[in-house]
């Protein structure tokens, strides 16, 4: 099995000495996110995230099914997520490493447990047919903090996609192609973010006191490697915690903790501001034709 | 047959010969100093979930633990029309002329399906040959009889399913059959099921209260009982016939033997006038016999000084030519791993010791009989 | 919802008769088996778990997913017996959430125990869960603590985990709810809940797992009981650590 290289001792002293001087190794601020881009495809639901040389492709699909007979008024979103040996050496086709397994649980628990898409709207016939919504994760490159740019993907592309106008007439569901109608957008609940933090224990180690304590915001993958620990806040911009993981690693006191909560919370209004703006922007550049001026008005509502 | 345990032990040639030896003395030397038929003790409690409907933990003295729990949940049957309408049939005319115990007696049809049975094993995967092996084998004794299923029975409409998950708590040391099957046992024992309140073929319903309840193995005083199976493990080496082996003695065994037993209510005439002859009595039925590998086979022989040219022997020229000439030799005290199978005799005796009146079985039934049952 | 939380309001007592601060039963026992290294059985309520360790030993071959060489490795499994729950339920090796508690383990202790002591070795803890009744990853923490303990491996201190929750769904903006400590399998379904775990009896916390959606302003009173719970729960296991270890002193029994 191919294993990420290890840093060599020298490069563990190095950043050590750095963060003791406050400094990070790529200069930028303790709580400063690396330069993020987003981008849309032509089609509806494809999402570009690059956080720094982390860059991540997010592909949105819904179709008709059944749904499940315990649920039979809700429709069905799965998200999967796939590191691909392109991303890193590291990363093997067959076989879920420790990363995949927490950044296919962390976003299903931000997403999709705290119900940032209704799934209720899914329903066309109740028992029936449901519209089934399928968000594919791709990771293309890893340097670190996959979580953060995958739930902003997976956000912003739930947001830009649209699925086919449908109309129900008793018990027959008629699907209109995207020509025949304008597509719908998704009824989303709320916009879930996930802000990751790395803390860095400067203690002597051996020594009775509580150690210093140094925590990062958006880690590349060299300074993960190096974290003694780390935190998951999963938020959205109204101040909601949808989750929290704090998976082992070292102990941090409870008031950092909250601290760090809060900080996220920040954090996340910043980003949910800037993935408006860029759907908004897509929008416009979308509306130049004629004819499409006249469906503003129902473009305004949903975005 | 059925696969050894995959821990092999380490032992070297002489010491494996060492226990060989002491073994196949009349009577044999245990390394532990017990007899032929003497049981290690072990702990056993019942009842000790809640949540199930019953279960059972049994810890055996080299430290090997396992716990069985059993859950029962109600399922509609399958319909089989054409004997449905048979037993329409009989059932009618039976509850004319005879009372209702002959008569919940002709409906009854139990199928092997209803019970399902998992064994997990610390190391191993679902799918792993030892556990698909061990939940064969008891569930093999527990369907054998063809009577268990018949239990499991509510009408003509509805079953109980029941689902046996047997965990093995620590590392499979010894052969783990004989404790999971006496687990299964006691767990089987203190399994009780909700009483039935609705008549015939309605939707079941049952009594809420748990106090009322029925065992699945009802537990009269002084009646006959029918009890679930179990499953000893038997070895011998030469003529000794040896009972609950240690790993060690497992290690040199030339005939390892999986015996299941059951015990029979005697038919229901003849049952109250046996009542008196004494508790003792048992009618005992042999449900199935399986022979172990015996992990002797895998170990490697001993080279005898005629073989070793450190002790002034000649060794062979090739691997083929010491082999044979390891054949022909045959010297008191170096390791020689058993070959070929079992003398049919040897067989016989081994069957007849377990089963024998005031033999190991009746033994362990009694021992199991004496675990305080919840 | 079947949570009935407006009798709650009236007596101030939970659907098990609790009041908000209070843990439900734990007792424990270590050295439940004599063939592993160290064993413990953990009951919180009606969750009992029972938790083997083995080693520190021979790393098995290319098969330890973590390549350190100057430290042990610590290795979790987690077995949930198909009986645990209300409904029988078979579940696969493969499933996440269970790898997840397993994961997270494993990270919490693999910093908690001094493994630089043991070079290129691995600490086996397999877990089982026997029944399930809310508060998993926490009954599951505490069992390996003692039986790491039982085991005799160096560690910096307890790690004690319980659960806390907010009264009220997190629909309502209800400012006067009350946080409750150490849910139950039918709280933890219809309340919002974290599960904590400290180092011993300090303010540090290793594990913090919340998965519901809960408003931000509950979240410092919510863990603020949590924190407290596990001095609790420390308590409680530090009692059976001291009754067994003089039980050895006293040569009584072994």
């Amino acid at each position: 099995m191919p294993r990420e290289t290890a840093p060599s001792l020298n490069e563990k002293l190095f950043f050590q000495k750095a963060l003791e001087e406050n400094l990070r190794i790529d200069g930028r601020a303790f709580d400063q996110f690396r330069a993020l881009e987003l981008e849309f495809g032509d089609e509806y639901g494809v999402a570009d995230v690059r956080l720094g040389k982390t860059r991540i492709h997010t592909h949105i699909s819904a179709q008709v099914t059944a749904p499940l007979p315990e649920k039979p008024f809700d429709g069905l979103f799965t998200l999967t997520t796939e590191l691909s040996p392109m991303a890193s050496p590291a990363f093997e086709v067959s076989r879920p490493t420790p990363t995949e397994l927490l950044l296919s649980r962390l976003l299903e628990k931000t997403i999709r447990r705290s119900q940032a898409l209704d799934t209720e709207s899914l329903c066309l016939l109740a028992g029936q047919k449901v519209w089934a919504v399928r968000a594919d994760v791709h990771v293309l490159s890893h340097d670190g903090n996959l979580v953060d740019a995958a739930s902003i993907a997976v956000i912003a592309a739930l947001q830009h996609f649209r699925r086919p106008d449908v109309s129900v007439e008793g018990e027959s569901v008629v699907v209109f192609g995207l020509e025949e109608r304008e597509p719908v957008p998704l009824s989303m609940l709320h916009f879930p973010l996930c802000v990751t933090f790395s803390f860095y224990d400067l203690g002597g180690g051996a020594g009775e006191e509580e150690g210093e304590m140094r925590v990062l915001i958006d880690a590349t993958s060299s300074e993960e490697m190096l974290r003694d620990g780390g935190c998951t806040v999963g938020m959205n911009r109204h101040g909601e915690v949808c989750q929290i993981a704090k998976l082992g690693g070292v102990p941090v006191d409870a008031v950092v903790l909250l601290n760090c909560i809060a900080v996220a919370g920040q954090k996340v209004r910043e980003i949910s501001d800037f993935v408006k703006g860029r759907l908004e922007s897509d929008r416009k550049k979308r509306d130049k034709g004629g004819w499409m001026e006249e469906l503003r008005a129902e473009n305004d509502r949903v975005s | 047959m059925a696969p050894s345990s995959t821990q092999q032990i380490l032992l070297s040639p002489a010491e494996l010969s060492y226990i060989h030896t002491s073994l196949s003395l009349s009577p044999p030397i245990r390394p532990d100093a017990r007899t032929a038929s003497q049981f290690r003790p072990l702990v056993a409690e019942t009842d000790i979930l809640p949540s199930t409907n019953g279960s059972a933990r049994i810890c055996f003295a080299d430290g090997t633990e396992a716990i069985v729990g059993i859950k029962a949940e109600v399922e509609k049957s399958r319909p089989i029309y054409q004997q449905n309408v048979e037993e329409l049939d009989l059932s009618a005319g039976a509850a004319d002329d005879e009372d209702e115990d002959d008569e919940v007696g002709n409906g009854v049809k139990g199928l092997n399906e209803w019970v399902e049975l998992s064994v997990e094993i610390p190391g191993f995967r679902d799918d792993d040959s030892m556990p698909v092996f061990l939940s064969a084998m008891l569930s093999e004794a527990l369907l054998a009889d063809g009577d268990f299923t018949k239990r499991l029975w509510i009408n003509r409409r509805f079953h109980w399913k029941l689902y046996l998950d047997i965990l093995l708590l620590s590392q499979p040391l010894s052969y783990p059959l004989p404790l999971l099957s006496l687990t299964t046992h006691l767990a089987l024992l203190s399994t009780r099921l909700p009483k039935l309140k609705s008549e015939l073929d309605e939707d079941p319903l049952f009594d809420d209260d748990w106090d009322a309840s029925e065992f699945l193995y009802p537990r009269a005083v002084g009646k006959a009982r029918t009890r679930p199976p179990v499953t000893l493990l038997v070895m011998a080496v030469q003529e000794n016939i040896i009972f609950d082996p240690s790993k060690e003695e497992l290690a040199v065994a030339e005939v390892v033997l999986a015996v299941s037993i059951g015990e029979m209510s005697p038919p229901s005439g003849g049952g109250s006038m046996e009542v008196d002859s004494g508790k003792g009595e048992r009618d005992l039925r042999l449900l199935a016999i399986r022979t172990i590998d015996p992990p002797s086979r895998l170990t490697h022989s001993g080279v005898p000084n005629t073989l070793n040219t450190a002790t002034g022997g000649s060794a062979a020229g090739t691997s083929e030519q010491n082999s044979s000439q390891r054949e022909s030799v045959v010297e008191e005290g170096v390791w020689q791993p058993p070959r070929g199978g079992a003398k049919r005799k040897l067989i016989a005796a081994m069957i007849s010791k377990v089963l024998e009146r005031g033999g190991v079985a009746e033994e362990v039934l009694d021992g199991l009989d004496a675990v305080e049952l919840g | 919802m079947p949570l009935d939380t407006s009798s709650y309001s009236l007596a101030l007592l939970r659907l098990d008769g609790r009041r908000w601060n209070e843990l439900r039963r734990l007792t424990a026992q270590i050295s439940t088996q004599a063939s592993a290294d160290g064993s413990s059985y953990l009951e919180m309520g009606n969750t009992k778990v029972i938790c083997t360790v083995s080693g520190p030993s021979e790393q098995k071959a290319a098969g330890s997913d973590r390549g350190e060489r100057d430290k042990a490795g610590v290795r979790v499994e987690i077995s949930v017996a198909g009986f645990s729950g209300v409904e029988r339920k078979r579940r696969g090796r493969n499933d996440k959430r269970i790898n997840e508690m397993a994961t997270t383990i494993s990270s919490a202790f693999q910093t908690n125990l001094f493994t630089n002591l043991f070079p290129h070795s691995t600490i086996t803890l397999s877990l089982h869960l026997l029944s399930s009744d809310g508060s998993v990853l926490a009954a599951l923490l505490n069992a390996s603590t003692l039986a790491l303990i039982d085991a005799g491996i160096p560690m910096k201190d307890y790690i004690c985990a319980c659960t806390a929750g907010s009264t009220s769904s997190y629909s309502s903006n209800d400012e006067s709810a009350d946080p409750l400590l150490d849910l139950n399998a039918q709280e933890e379904l219809e309340l919002p809940f974290l599960t904590v775990a400290t180092l011993g009896g300090s303010d540090s916390v290793s594990v913090l797992v919340m998965e519901t959606k809960v408003q931000v302003g509950r979240l410092e009173g919510m863990l603020a009981v949590g924190v407290d719970g596990c001095k609790q729960v420390r308590e409680v296991l530090d009692e059976v650590v001291r009754e067994r270890g003089s039980r050895i002193l006293e040569g009584t029994k072994l």
